[in-house]
């Protein structure tokens, strides 16, 4: 009911504002005085970053009078394109949306979205070229990358050296991951261990290591996909991995699915050596931890077996709504290559850890020695520079990305309680299938 | 019968029952009838698509691969209902009946005890959730001073169920205990005096007295307790578990706590968001309250005595 509720109170809320805009519209011709609202929804719930975009906010409005940027966070990532996309049905819609990667097929198939790349003429040269195709579909840009990130290892220098491990070189594969924890544990530390939340977001960047798409048609960008590919080699060889740490008591959550903040908290109380997260929260973490800790990053640990494939380019980018006048749609994409531009991103990155996107930004980073003065930052852009450019790194699309997380997390959970890996997998197969199944039905 | 002559116009009392009519049918009837038509369409809430496939949703909820999730979604309703309703009515009334009998001195029990109710769903949710985080949570640290115990509460299938129990009974305790509360107050003292004289225990005049006498109200709140147990649950799932976790054998189907109303929301605000199929859940959920509710009045007529006449 709670969810359904903020729905309908979004709803209500929008249909206020919608009011209030076209009352404002009038205005705007009459007097000329009333700048006109352009709405941009996001999801970041935190100060640090949804008062980041605030402040740019003001900064643009306060040189474009005709205009007034109006940030709004919208809740978690699904919610807020859950909300667009309901919005715009009851001729609502905001301007901007940041949409997860996750979303892409579902923003695509419900038409509400027009390519931002083709309003006007834009200049998308500078912005780095794999984490723009992630979002160029038939052809299009549809939206502007904003913030890209990938989940990498933190550490616990000071508990690794107490174990008596290099803490200078972290752990890269799941060996030594499992390896390094034995040693601690050994060594008396009973906070020996890895953590991260239950995620399906970790399970689909270790089959990206892994050089294997999470669904077929050319992980969906060949055609639509139809068919999850949760039983592969890789798939078994990630959930086994869990397992085994699991097994040994290694394995640290607060067993809730998708608790990022849960997670966080047990690395930076210091209750476990090793955590894995996204590069997003290096500049959160570190400035919870303090000085309670020395922290050490290191590359995402992927099977010894595999070759390092690389992660998914992924995160979020913002996508332009169609049905607004040409103006207020050039104002918006205008905000957006405004407030993605080489110092806003520069800024961007130093506050939050996501990647600057453009070529101009980390080349300005390089100069400035951004990379000495901050080891721990590095890492991220090792890891995006090795990354091999091919579809399992692309990313997967498909209409029930949503769903098929959720299933995976469920599998993941069924493992914790001990059940086995293959009868799970398939298990999770056949619901994501279905569901798959059920949503292509709608384009028949 | 010869009450109808209160009303002098003909026609008033319609006129004193249009509002509720009008937002019953406004807010309820129609809406449910929207949910039958629904539940008979593929309709997907994003895309707008809506295609007629008769009765596939239904079907999908009791065969297939769907079917086994939403079998265990149904006993794990039915197990969570009588685990809230049970030990919390007779907890209530319990503490109901020591707090009466302090007298004025049970003043601030009575603040105390009814506080809980005064806080929202969301809000007890959260306070739960910080309580029982597993690892940074006060339940474990206080736990942790004294002994290595270290309980997975929320990954462990049998203890998120049974934290999901404990908050329901606790966020819905102050509701009940004013109920009895105001039952105990017109039970007539004199009565337990007797009870006093011939012999009775405290245990005996409780289950011989207090019990058969709030009889009515017990009966009213076993009613409101069973629509708060199946409905009103979902802040709390959504705040600690979100309908995990996944159980042992033959719970392994969908998270413990995924009950019937979190399975709708998961189901119609979910990746594949066929609405229709969260539409054809709510219709059942709808049929199984009806019925419910009918044993309800059938077992009342027969079993609880109300006194007077």
């Amino acid at each position: 009911m709670k969810r359904i509720s903020i729905m309908l109170i979004i709803m209500s809320f929008a249909a206020v504002l919608f009011a209030s805009g076209q009352n404002e519209k009038v205005q705007n011709n009459e007097k000329n005085i009333e700048p006109v609202e352009i709405q941009f929804w996001h999801a970041f719930t935190d100060d640090a970053r949804s008062g980041w975009i605030n402040d740019l906010a003001i900064e643009w409005n306060s040189t474009h009078p005709n205009f007034k940027i109006v940030a709004e966070s919208k809740g978690s990532y699904r919610e807020t394109l859950q909300a667009a996309i309901l919005g715009s049905r009851q001729g609502v819609a905001p301007h901007l949306v940041q949409v997860f990667e996750v979303g892409s097929q579902l923003a695509l198939d419900s038409g509400i979205f027009t390519p931002i790349g083709d309003v006007g003429n834009v200049d998308l040269s500078d912005y780095i070229e794999p984490v723009l195709n992630y979002y160029t579909f038939n052809n299009s840009v549809y939206s502007i990358p904003f913030n890209s990130s990938s989940p990498i290892l933190y550490t616990n220098k000071n508990m690794m050296i107490k174990a008596g491990l290099d803490p200078n070189s972290p752990p890269e594969t799941f060996e030594e991951i499992l390896n390094a924890c034995e040693t601690a544990k050994a060594a008396g530390i009973p906070e020996a261990g890895l953590g991260f939340n239950i995620h399906g977001w970790f399970f689909e960047q270790w089959l990206a290591e892994q050089g294997e798409p999470i669904v077929n048609n050319g992980n969906g960008r060949n055609g639509r996909a139809t068919e999850t590919m949760l039983t592969s080699k890789a798939s078994i060889t990630t959930l086994n991995f869990i397992k085994e740490l699991n097994d040994n008591g290694f394995y640290k959550s607060t067993g809730k699915l998708e608790d990022w903040g849960g997670s966080d908290a047990i690395f930076q109380e210091g209750k476990v050596m090793f955590h894995i997260t996204s590069t997003a929260d290096l500049g959160n973490i570190s400035n919870a931890i303090d000085s309670r800790f020395d922290m050490g990053t290191g590359r995402l640990p992927i099977p010894g077996t595999s070759k390092r494939n690389g992660v998914v380019i992924g995160g979020a980018s913002v996508w332009l709504t169609s049905g607004h006048p040409k103006t207020e749609q050039e104002a918006a994409r205008d905000f957006i290559l405004f407030m993605t531009n080489t110092k806003n991103m520069n800024s961007w990155h130093k506050l939050t850890g996501y990647y600057p996107v453009r070529k101009s930004s980390v080349e300005e980073l390089e100069k400035e020695g951004w990379f000495k003065a901050a080891p721990t930052r590095t890492i991220a852009f090792t890891q995006l520079l090795e990354t091999v450019s091919n579809q399992a790194t692309a990313g997967g699309v498909m209409g029930t990305f949503g769903d098929t997380r959720t299933i995976v997390e469920q599998a993941i959970q069924k493992v914790l309680n001990g059940a086995d890996v293959k009868d799970s997998l398939t298990e999770a197969k056949k619901l994501a299938d279905l569901k798959l199944e059920e949503y292509n039905k709608n384009f028949k | 019968m010869e009450h109808r002559s209160r009303f002098k116009a003909r026609g008033l009392e319609v006129v004193f029952l249009l509002p509720t009519m009008l937002i019953l049918i406004l807010f309820l009837y129609y809406p449910a009838w929207q949910s039958i038509i629904l539940s008979l369409f593929r309709s997907n809430l994003f895309l707008g698509t809506r295609k007629f496939i008769g009765f596939e949703n239904f079907r999908n909820l009791f065969s297939g691969a769907l079917a086994p999730a939403y079998y265990q979604s149904l006993l794990q309703t039915l197990i969570f209902s009588v685990m809230v309703i049970v030990p919390g009515l007779l907890i209530s009334l319990v503490l109901a009946n020591l707090s009466i009998s302090l007298g004025k001195r049970g003043k601030i029990y009575q603040i105390l005890l009814i506080w809980p109710y005064a806080l929202s769903p969301a809000v007890a949710g959260t306070i739960f959730s910080f309580l029982f985080n597993p690892e940074v949570g006060a339940v474990n640290t206080l736990l942790g001073a004294f002994s290595n115990l270290q309980p997975r509460w929320l990954d462990n299938p049998i203890l998120a169920f049974l934290l999901v129990v404990t908050a329901c009974i606790w966020k819905n305790l102050g509701y009940n205990y004013v109920f009895y509360l105001a039952a105990l107050q017109n039970v007539p003292r004199n009565v337990y005096e007797a009870a006093d004289i011939d012999g009775a225990g405290v245990v005996r005049s409780f289950f011989k007295i207090t019990v058969p006498l709030v009889g009515p109200v017990t009966y009213f709140l076993i009613f409101t307790n069973l629509s708060y147990s199946f409905f009103e649950a979902f802040a709390l799932i959504d705040l600690l578990t979100l309908g995990g976790p996944m159980g042992f054998l033959p719970f392994d189907n969908t998270g413990v706590t995924t009950l019937l109303i979190y399975k709708i929301f998961q189901d119609g605000f979910g990746g594949s968001s066929n609405m229709g199929f969260a539409s054809a859940q709510s219709v059942l959920l709808m049929g199984i309250i009806g019925l419910i509710t009918w044993f309800q009045f059938k077992f009342a007529d027969k079993n609880v005595h109300y006194g007077g006449e």
